[in-house]
């Protein structure tokens, strides 16, 4: 179908006179194009009868995983495997992999297959068409990993480690590299499981030295593996956690923030919210001065105004001593608030009906207008709608009242959230609702204080 | 809202289509999704994992979808096929088939069809332009021909259909002496238009664009066992209808009532609905409007806003987050929003594609987490757009390109936000892209990086998804996916909170309109040609709703086909017995098989369908009257049966069958197909149908322990298949007792095969395995067989091969010659 497709893309010189052509000129590519043509006897070449058994085959495979069944997959399979031997050498040489992929995925889910048979099949497939072995390889391994069985996968990924062949190019480098990676990771499996060991131990024991010893050579080890791909751009947040973690043990604490500065702010690297929240959980451990949290944190705001950590980011905000910190501490949560997921966060709300009234006291009612400004024509029905006040009260009372109180500071006495929960009588709230009603009069912006 | 505290690995690559030397990580299948990581997890968490992949489905209650709603009254007409555009000649070798259009035939049928068409105008354009006319007196009686009344001829005259029914001599002259000029400006005009009519269909017919989205909605109701199916109805799809429909505890849908309708101005293209705050809210896409409603559970729909797009509407959306907002995207690449309060507003407006040159106008638009952030795609990308911000800049979402590893030629054919319904189940920030290989999960804090790319595979272009709510707190979300030609996939998505989106089992595939076609009952072949045709025809709507029912989730699926026909099917979640833990033991889900109920709903719709008068074809061929014909064959004495039998049929104007004919030749097995050389497997066939399939294996045994020159990759797939066959050999193949796939075999003792295809099960040779064996008959029944094989009446043929099968084939422990 591939080299099909070249076909139709390219112009056609013959013969012009009689029909006309159709280019997709779009050059976008249709996998039904060769059904239809199907349809249609064309003088062209027709295919050859294994040909279309090995098709057929292919697609009966397809439908039974496709309808979980296995059972049925696999028979199919089992005659499917003479592509091997089909004359078509561009044929020959893409089965492998479609074997491989097909058969893996039947051998994961057949009810009576087990590791065993699996190894079996990817050693065998692994010397079929050697350009997947390192794929075939990592999967292998992925697999044995995910099965609990720690030892073959490492077995397996150091064999691929050292498999070669021909030159080397640069898909197989990246491959090499994540198949040593997977190795450095399943060695900070070893190591983590050592590390809570060692914290049973007495650390004046003589055990614990030796322990000590042996965990910083791992360590030393598993750099070397995981140092490679992680300079490769990528989304690589595992073994970079891993990675961190065993520096940080061995107190090397600058090539763990090097790394990490790297993961975050390398632009070959693609935006990855991860990089910047490691980062800024290592400076927190690290108690690193609050001008370098806040900075992680601004970048952080820019590609994820809706992460929990926003509060946080609020609370830094909310303690500097800088007018435009605190000024953006009111943005970060409104922020935070303008998100779908976030609407029920009870902690925004608290945080903002405190921040709000702080504000005010503070007579930056200029702020609170700014912000408010880009959302009053939305903000009322997103949040403070008559619908959610009846469905807030009904399942979270002290939501409703911490809403109730800002939607009275931003849309007055006479919105409708804050008079349906004010007309609710809830013997408990009953004096929060009467203060937050003395508060909404007094520093409600719909009406300033003249 | 809580980011996945550890993303999967993939590598990243910018650059275009294709190029990427890089390889791509997600050549993984799906079961990559399973595997996690053993990080923090414990072993039961594992373990309850991998449980939760392999036993998660969905099975159908009944074999295919089932007809809702009467078939409309309208005809329907399938409209042209590859076949009837193509070029089909075949006197050049060609190495590969080539896409040529097929003007000339075109031409030359439309001259000859429809010559009136084709010349009067130019006998009208000529007679004006022209004086021809020549003085009365100096016409000659028989050799000069007054042009004037010939052009009025060409007119008027041109016989339809069959051209040499009554030409005159004057036509005839003047055919000969205008030959020239007229061919050469009817062909150059006519072969224009028609050769850009002819792309257009062309590629109408490689992708239709127009349903993208989908024209079937469901609104629930007060409770969950009421809604309203919304769909359009009518020859034109111009009919609005609301059909109230209540689910039974089987899960079956109960329509209620007739239909309320709404009668449109242009065809409907694409309905979406969405409850927000309470509020139901229904928007409909036109080509060139747009109009929103609101849905009350009692009152009919009230009309909120009518809006024209005069370039043509690609796509609309609502709002998930406010009740009455919409997304309207138009050909000339504006997205404009829609408030209640504000009105419409453009937010974007770009004539270029987003990542590179492509000349589709399609875009389309839809609504992220934040409710003033919208995506805007196109065929090569997607972008996030606030429109609150300085119009035109944007982050890209998707890039058709190196980033998400896309192939050559791989373009955007729908996105979704998955955010609608928002359940705690997944996070609100995913979004759906769907190309005509993949299926990509974006997640909108993560832009340029699918969280989870799926290669769905399907034959058609899947325009329709739908994201459903999870059947019950915990459950993965079921995501369904539909193609244009009917397939269905259904995905089930996972991963609230901290963990990454993944697929929580591996996908399934879901019955076709198509494979219901053995619920009806068996028809002449015209009417099953129709029937065939009509459960053929393109989807273009998809809705579902999922219930509970005797505390196991259903999931009703409805589907609309371009014939305007509702069917459902409903289906239960696969609930497995086995104790978790133990997947060892799973027993493979029983198949389902056609009720009764079923049957009786099919026939009934049948006969309703086949009530319908057919479309009226474009043009007819000439047909002479067979009454004519019938008072002229007088009858004689010693007339046999036979052609008595046909009188009797012209007479009564009814189709000839084999009764009339007395009784049937003996029947014989049709020939056997030529085998061609060099191949086994048609070889064996031939083999087979002829009786011979014993002394052909043996002979091949014996053939194939000659030659040693292919010895070594013939052992290299006995290696492998020593893998399948550890899973197969040890198993009493179930091909006796109806293979699972293949529910028209289970049936078929019960009432008769209606697809008719002989299965010759009895042929079989001893020789050949019995797993082979399988993939033999499996092979077999797709094989296009003729319907109305002479002599083997289908009743007949599975009567007599049912008890056939089970004698005489004994079972074979081990596999022998590597099958």
């Amino acid at each position: 179908m591939s080299d099909f497709s070249e076909e139709v893309t390219k112009p056609i010189s013959e013969d012009d006179q009689v029909e006309t052509s159709v280019l997709t000129g779009t050059g976008m590519y249709f996998p039904w194009l060769q059904k239809h043509l199907e349809t249609v006897v064309t003088g062209g070449k027709k295919k050859k009868d294994f040909a279309q058994t090995t098709s057929a085959c292919l697609n009966f495979i397809q439908e039974a995983l496709l309808k979980h069944q296995w059972q049925q997959a696999a028979e199919y399979m089992h005659s499917y495997l003479q592509i091997l031997e089909d004359s078509d050498s561009y044929k020959r040489q893409a089965a492998p992999e479609v074997i491989w992929r097909l058969g893996s995925e039947i051998l994961f889910y057949h009810p009576k297959s087990n590791v065993e048979t699996f190894s079996t099949f990817a050693d065998r497939m692994k010397n079929i068409g050697v350009l997947n072995y390192l794929k075939i390889s990592l999967q292998h391994a992925l697999y044995l990993l995910h099965h609990g069985l720690l030892e073959d996968a490492n077995r397996n990924l150091s064999q691929a480690e050292t498999w070669r062949y021909g030159e080397k190019s640069s898909s197989q480098e990246i491959l090499i590299n994540l198949v040593q990676a997977y190795k450095g990771l399943l060695q900070y499996y070893t190591w983590s499981k050592k590390k809570t060991e060692l914290s049973k131990l007495d650390e004046d024991d003589y055990a614990y030295s030796t322990a000590t010893q042996n965990m910083l050579s791992e360590s030393w080890k598993t750099s070397v593996n995981i140092c490679a791909l992680i300079k490769t751009p990528g989304v690589w947040d595992p073994f970079v956690k891993s990675y961190v973690e065993m520096l940080e043990f061995c107190g090397d604490q600058d090539e763990a923030r090097k790394i990490l500065t790297n993961y975050a702010y390398d632009e070959k690297f693609p935006s990855n919210p991860n990089a910047h929240i490691y980062l800024y959980n290592f400076l927190k451990r690290e108690k690193a001065p609050r001008a370098k949290l806040l900075n992680v944190l601004k970048i952080l705001y820019q590609i994820v105004p809706s992460h929990k950590l926003m509060l946080e980011f609020h609370m830094l905000l909310k303690k500097s001593e800088k007018e435009e910190h605190r000024k953006l501490g009111l943005e970060v949560l409104f922020g935070v608030l303008d998100f779908a997921g976030c609407t029920k966060n009870i902690t925004a709300w608290k945080y903002l009906a405190k921040y709000l009234r702080q504000l005010l006291m503070e007579n930056h009612l200029v702020w609170v207008q700014e912000e408010w400004n880009s959302r009053k024509n939305w903000w009322p029905t997103f949040h403070f709608s008559y619908f959610w006040a009846k469905s807030d009260w009904k399942e979270d009372t002290d939501l409703a009242c911490e809403k109730a109180f800002v939607a009275g500071i931003l849309l007055g006495k006479g919105c409708r959230y804050f008079r349906y929960i004010l007309k609710q009588d809830h013997q408990v709230l009953r004096k929060k609702i009467k203060r937050m009603k003395k508060s909404v009069k007094k520093y409600s912006i719909v009406n300033p204080r003249v | 809202m809580d980011f996945p505290s550890s993303l999967c690995p993939s590598l990243f690559t910018a650059g275009p289509l294709g190029t990427s030397d890089a390889p791509d990580l997600s050549f993984m299948c799906s079961w990559r999704d399973a595997l996690t990581l053993p990080e923090s997890q414990s072993q039961d968490a594992k373990d309850a994992v991998l449980h939760l992949a392999t036993n998660l489905l969905w099975e159908p209650v009944v074999p295919g979808p089932l007809p809702l709603l009467p078939p409309a009254p309208d005809p329907w007409d399938p409209g042209v096929t590859a076949q009837d555009i193509l070029f089909r000649g075949g006197y050049h070798y060609r190495r590969q088939p080539q896409v040529v259009l097929d003007v000339t035939e075109q031409l030359s049928r439309f001259l000859w069809d429809h010559g009136d068409i084709a010349f009067a105008p130019l006998g009208k354009l000529m007679l004006e332009n022209f004086k021809l006319e020549g003085a009365r007196s100096r016409s000659k009686k028989m050799t000069v021909v007054s042009v004037k009344r010939l052009l009025q001829d060409l007119g008027g005259h041109q016989p339809w259909g069959c051209p040499w029914a009554c030409i005159s001599h004057r036509q005839r002259r003047f055919s000969i002496l205008g030959g020239p000029v007229l061919s050469r400006s009817v062909s150059s005009l006519l072969g224009k238009l028609l050769h850009e009519e002819l792309t257009l269909r062309w590629e109408r017919l490689l992708l239709d664009e127009a349903f993208t989205g989908g024209a079937l909605a469901w609104v629930p109701g007060r409770t969950a066992r009421v809604g309203q199916v919304v769909y359009p109805a009518g020859g034109a799809l111009d009919k609005l209808c609301f059909q109230e429909v209540s689910l039974t505890s089987g899960g079956n849908p109960r329509v209620l009532g007739d239909p309320g309708c709404i009668q449109l101005r242009g065809p409907v293209r694409q309905v979406v609905t969405c409850t927000v705050q309470g509020e139901t809210l229904l928007a409909v896409r036109s080509d060139y409007h747009c109009a929103v409603w609101k849905v009350g559970k009692q009152e009919p729909p009230t009309p909120l806003q009518v809006l024209q797009v005069e370039k043509g509407a690609t796509g609309i959306s609502l709002s998930p987050h406010l009740p009455g907002e919409l997304a309207i995207c138009s050909r000339s690449g504006a997205v404009c929003l829609w408030t209640p309060e504000d009105g419409l507003q453009q937010v974007y407006k770009d004539s270029e594609t987003l990542v590179f040159r492509d000349p589709s106008p399609w875009r389309w638009a839809d609504f992220t987490a934040h409710p003033r952030v919208l995506t805007v795609g196109d065929r090569t990308g997607v972008k996030i757009v606030d429109t609150q911000g300085p119009p035109g800049c944007g982050l890209l979402l998707f890039r058709g390109g190196a980033e998400a590893s896309c192939q050559k030629g791989e373009r955007v054919l729908v996105t979704q936000y998955l955010g609608q319904a928002n359940s705690g189940c997944l996070p609100p920030t995913l979004h759906l892209v769907c190309t005509q290989f993949s299926l990509y999960l974006m997640d909108e804090r993560l832009p340029l990086v699918p969280v989870l790319k799926w290669d769905h595979g399907l034959p058609s272009p899947p325009l329709l998804t739908r994201l459903l709510p999870p059947p019950s707190p915990g459950c993965p979300q079921p995501l369904l996916l539909g193609g244009q030609g009917g397939q269905l996939q259904l995905l089930h998505l996972t991963g609230a909170g901290s963990s990454t989106p993944r697929l929580a089992g591996p996908p399934q595939s879901l019955p076709s309109r198509t494979s219901s076609l053995s619920a009806f009952p068996l028809l002449e072949p015209k009417s099953q040609g129709q029937l065939q045709e009509r459960l053929k025809a393109p989807t273009i709507g998809l809705a579902a709703t999922a219930t509970h029912c005797a505390s196991v989730p259903v999931l009703l699926v409805f589907q609309l086909s371009e014939a305007g026909d509702v069917f459902f099917q409903p289906f239960r979640l696969h609930q497995d017995p086995e104790p978790p833990g133990d997947p060892r033991l799973t027993c493979p889900p029983p198949t389902p098989s056609w009720t009764p109920q079923a049957i009786t709903r099919c026939s009934r719709w049948l006969e309703a369908l086949l009530e319908v008068p057919p479309a009226p074809a474009v043009w007819v061929a000439p047909t002479f009257s067979h009454r004519r014909l019938l008072g002229r064959m007088e009858p004689q004495k010693d007339e046999g049966r036979a052609p008595r039998g046909l009188r009797a049929a012209m007479a009564e104007e009814r189709l000839l069958q084999r009764r009339d004919l007395g009784s049937p030749p003996r029947a014989e097995p049709p020939p056997a197909p030529e085998s061609g050389p060099q191949d086994e497997l048609t070889e064996r066939l031939g083999a087979a149908w002829e009786g011979q399939g014993a002394a052909w294996w043996e002979k091949r045994q014996g053939r194939t322990s000659g030659p040693e020159g292919r010895a070594r990759r013939p052992k290299r797939r006995t290696q492998l298949s020593n893998t399948f066959s550890s899973l197969t050999s040890g198993l009493d193949l179930p091909d006796a007792s109806s293979p699972p796939h293949s529910p028209n075999q289970t049936s078929s003792e019960a009432r008769p095969h209606p697809t008719g295809t002989p299965h010759s099960q009895e042929l079989w040779p001893q020789g050949i395995p019995s797993e082979r064996r399988q993939t033999l008959r499996s092979y077999m029944a797709k094989l296009p067989l003729p319907k109305d094989t002479p002599g083997h009446t289908p009743t007949a043929a599975s009567q007599q091969h049912t008890p056939a099968l089970t004698g005489s084939r004994p079972h074979r422990k081990k596999p022998r010659m590597g099958f």
